[in-house]
């Protein structure tokens, strides 16, 4: 009974004591911009002791524990907070989040860029949404060709970005250069993209301003990312109107291979839509792409991607320049071979190595005059490794390496004369970008790269710096940055001795999304120096020129359900004493006015997406021999209505069809001009086109494994 | 730890015949000195929540179990489930992809964890698959939708008699077969042994047993 009594007293002391010493450990838990944080995790270290915040991001944990004790706040997207309380401590503690490092890096200077995929704020759009946009008959550029930057060279198809050139935007796929991004096409027949966008993960458009990571592209670059896991094991075929498409994934537990063959023949689509050539051989390609992926754990990533395609195509042509029929015959052979490393190591390093092969080669019969022949032959290496980490909440550093390994042959023979030249050289450069999060509304990155052109022995260093600043949602913009590129290979097999190309960047902008509708408004001002110049027999680097607009783009998604529409307008002025320019002039491409209507209607109940697209570009500048000066003259305006409609026709089947230029508008882009003694001050003009007005395609993308449903990616 | 000691030294003083009545009662105020909130506690509280509130509550013990017993295959697992569950009951998408984040983040945790039911595992990893679906079904839903038919046949390879797997995919099933304006042909047979096994679990045991009620919602509907 005694001891019973003992143990009963002991027990309530030891109760006792537990309340007698409770102290509670009070305060208010902020976020970086003062707001309280509701629903913040707060707890003692080592224990599970802990409470949440309240609505005003005050909380009081009380603890039996003595002393000093570490108190610890978690909140996802926040970076952990811990601070040592002593037992003295009374007045409530003021603790104060830092977004965590995912947080910061999402916060991208973003002037100039679009991401197009992933999880951006600026915009989601899928591949779907690239293919079922009105005017881009499934390829990538052609969708890019409707976002604001980007200018309309109907005859060409190739990207042409803020007053520059279609050759000084470059494409990179898993950060490595493609050489040759568009499929060849005949005289002024639009190219397409060498690849699905369902291919890719990810796609950023930068339409300048952009990281100094990236290399010998003086308007623009466009990132491509493929995926890093396919789960899925999938099969599909692709039937069009132009040809037959098929292939698919076996998935594996830690890797996947991918396969798609392609074969379009537009033969048949001729016979029913002829266009204005004369068709010898009808254009063919065929192509054959793979790509394998090792996910040896979830830190790690082998891809290998490989990719090729045959061109080929013969027509009849006469021009009114020339006296002679010919018959003009293309073969052309493509490959590109891609493989990349990626690692993400516990302490935060993220490391990257690739290699990329590109090969090109060419022939062409009657290229100029008959019986001629012109072959070339093109290759690139590219070299690239790089490491990335987050040292503290303020500073970011990413700093690689990389080397290109150029080869460029050519040979022209005609009747009388042979000409055969080739160029090989060398760039290396090193890149570092530092990303500093000065505050939480502002941030910067500075980033510079060394370059060294083996093919003129000069070095080049090309610095940048990007701020952004974040004012209660309305993101202000600045960019300053230098980029160079080598002359094209033409040049360069003339004279060796060419300067890079230099262009400086100058880019504010405000941008702003809320509830679904995004608005964004750019000015931009390029000074481009060093271009390649060919005055009377001179080819020298003493080229020059300017390109200066705005750019403006609001989409929204919020009108009424399932509608999208969205709105973009450029406006460019530009003009350069550059390659046969001799005096300062508007380039022939460039375009003042730019301006695309788009829309989206996805109607549930029919199972169909809708689209529509009329794109507007103002007339073209032209050299009439007739008149005074350089580009005296400027072509009609450039319209188009393009329409699109998908259909779920069954869990398994999808059906896409589109038609451009449903107004049948004879578009002109420029005029070649003949003497003539009957025309108008001795010459005839003959407007330059594309070969057909339309562009009609129909396709059914039939998926034919178990597990997935209107799947069209066989990646 | 003050009351401890003094338990410790007061124990010393009393004969060694009844130091095992005083560890007793040592052990019987551990409760009292340590934290109420053990997986059991939490467990009850998940099945009881319901409000944004109340599973911001549940998830944040859970979250400091998981630090305290990082190896403890169900503190990962109810979290990754609270952190889905939350994504359905927050409003904006950049908090539903902090959820369905931290969900993927706890799940691959699971993949490596020996004693981990996989078909429980699984099972989840479809149903964060679903909620990322409905964060944003035009464009995730073409994308995720083998990946989440995938997990679920796991889960059932793994387990055939898994009540939430044979739900969840047999709602899935449904749901596709709607958009085409059909109707998944298995759908009431699926449902009805579900709910049978649903009907054996234990309700009161740590391991899984949530999911009746989205059955009992479906039925209701249907």
């Amino acid at each position: 009974m005694r001891r019973i009594s003992t143990f009963i007293a002991l027990l309530l002391i030891g109760i006792v004591s537990v309340f007698a010493q409770q102290r509670a450990i009070e305060g208010k838990v902020l976020d970086e911009r003062s707001k309280p944080i509701e629903h913040a995790n707060i707890f003692i270290k080592g224990t599970t002791e802990g409470t949440s915040s309240d609505t005003e991001g005050h909380f009081s944990l009380v603890t039996n524990q003595r002393g000093d004790i570490v108190l610890c706040v978690l909140m996802l997207g926040y970076s952990e907070f811990t601070i040592t309380v002593s037992e003295k401590q009374s007045a409530p503690l003021l603790i104060k989040m830092r977004p965590d490092n995912v947080t910061l890096d999402d916060v991208v200077v973003v002037a100039g860029n679009f991401k197009l995929k992933g999880e951006s704020q600026w915009g989601g759009m899928s591949a779907v949404d690239i293919a079922t946009t009105a005017g881009s008959s499934g390829d990538l550029y052609r969708s890019l060709q409707t976002l604001p930057g980007a200018q309309m060279v109907g005859e060409s198809g190739k990207l042409y970005v803020r007053g520059g050139e279609s050759r000084e935007s470059q494409t990179y796929i898993d950060e490595m250069h493609v050489l040759s991004p568009y499929t060849t096409t005949g005289s002024n027949e639009p190219v397409r993209g060498r690849y699905s966008p369902f291919m890719f993960e990810g796609i950023n458009f930068s339409t300048g301003g952009y990281s100094s990571e990236y290399a010998q592209g003086l308007s623009s670059v466009l990132p491509l990312t493929t995926k890093d896991s396919s789960p899925i094991s999938k099969m599909g075929i692709n039937p069009s109107f132009v040809g037959l498409a098929g292939g698919g994934t076996k998935a594996f537990s830690k890797s996947s291979v991918s396969m798609n063959l392609d074969y379009e023949n537009l033969g048949p689509y001729n016979s029913v839509f002829p266009d204005n050539l004369d068709w010898i051989k009808p254009y063919q390609i065929f192509s054959g792409e793979s790509q394998i992926r090792f996910n040896t754990d979830e830190n790690t990533v082998y891809k290998t991607y490989v990719g090729y395609d045959r061109t080929s195509f013969a027509y009849h042509t006469n021009p009114l320049l020339e006296n002679s029929l010919r018959d003009l015959n293309l073969k052309e052979n493509n490959l590109y071979i891609n493989s990349t490393f990626h690692r993400k190591t516990e302490s935060g390093y993220k490391f990257f190595a690739g290699g990329a092969f590109s090969f090109k080669k060419q022939q062409i019969s009657d290229a100029k005059v008959s019986g001629d022949s012109f072959r070339d032959k093109e290759w690139e290496l590219h070299l690239k490794t790089k490491a990335t980490k987050r040292f503290t909440n303020f500073l970011r550093l990413n700093v690689g390496v990389e080397n290109f390994f150029r080869h460029y042959q050519m040979a022209y023979a005609d009747s009388s004369s042979v000409h055969k030249s080739s160029i090989n050289h060398s760039i290396s450069a090193l890149f570092a970008t530092a990303t500093l999060n000065i505050t939480v509304n502002l941030s910067a990155e500075l980033s510079s790269r060394a370059e060294y052109t083996s093919i003129n022995s000069s070095w080049n260093y090309a610095p940048r710096l990007a701020l952004s600043y974040n004012l209660n949602g309305v993101h202000f913009s600045g960019t300053v940055g230098k980029y160079s590129q080598l002359p094209e290979n033409k040049y360069l097999l003339l004279n060796q001795g060419l300067s890079p190309e230099n262009c400086i960047h100058y880019i504010g902008g405000i941008y702003h999304e809320k509830k679904n509708k995004v608005y964004r408004l750019e000015a931009y001002y390029k000074k481009y120096t060093d271009l390649a110049l060919q005055n009377s027999d001179v080819l020298n680097s003493e080229g020059y020129g300017y390109s200066k607009g705005v750019d403006l783009f609001f989409n929204d998604r919020a009108l009424f359900k399932n509608f999208e529409y969205m709105l973009a307008y450029s406006f460019n002025l530009s003009k350069r004493k550059y390659q046969e320019y001799t005096e300062l002039a508007v380039p022939q491409f460039s375009t003042k006015h730019n301006a695309t209507f788009s829309l989206k209607y996805n109607i549930p109940s029919l199972k169909t997406i809708w689209g529509i697209t009329n794109r507007y570009a103002s007339g073209r500048p032209y050299y009439d021999p007739a008149k005074e000066g350089l580009m005296n003259s400027t072509t009609k305006c450039f319209n188009s209505l393009d329409m699109s409609l998908t259909y779920l026709a069954s869990k398994k089947v999808i059906i896409y069809a589109s038609a451009s230029n449903l107004l049948g508008r004879k578009n002109v882009y420029n005029y070649t001009f003949t003497k003539d003694t009957s025309g108008p001050g001795g010459y005839r003009g003959t407007p330059v086109s594309a070969s057909s007005d339309h562009f009609f395609y129909v396709g059914i993308f039939i998926t034919l494994s178990g597990k997935t449903a209107y799947d069209v990616s066989n990646f | 730890m003050m009351f401890l000691i003094f338990n410790i030294y007061a124990i010393k003083s009393i004969k060694m015949k009844t130091i095992k009545c005083y560890f007793y009662a040592i052990l019987f105020l551990i409760p009292f000195t340590v934290s109420a909130q053990d997986l059991s506690c939490v467990v009850g509280d998940i099945r009881k929540a319901n409000t944004e509130n109340e599973y911001v509550q549940v998830r944040n013990q859970l979250e400091r179990l998981c630090i305290v017993n990082p190896k403890e295959w169900l503190a990962h697992y109810y979290l990754a489930y609270t952190d889905v569950q939350l994504s359905f009951r927050v409003a904006s998408k950049e908090e539903k992809m902090k959820y369905i984040n931290d969900a993927q983040t706890n799940l691959k945790k699971l993949s490596d964890m020996s004693e981990a039911d996989m078909s429980e595992v699984y099972t989840l990893k479809g149903f964060r698959l679903y909620a990322l679906i409905a964060s944003d079904p035009q464009s995730n839903g073409p994308k995720y939708f083998g990946e989440i038919t995938l997990s679920y046949e796991k889960a059932l390879g793994v387990n055939p008699n898994n009540p939430r797997a044979i739900m969840l995919s047999a709602l899935f099933k449904n749901d596709m077969a709607k958009f085409m304006n059909k109707s998944y042909e298995n759908f009431n047979q699926d449902m009805e042994k579900a709910a049978t096994l649903f009907a054996g679990e234990s309700t009161t045991a740590l391991t899984p047993s949530w999911g009746k009620e989205w059955l009992d919602r479906a039925l209701i509907n249907n």
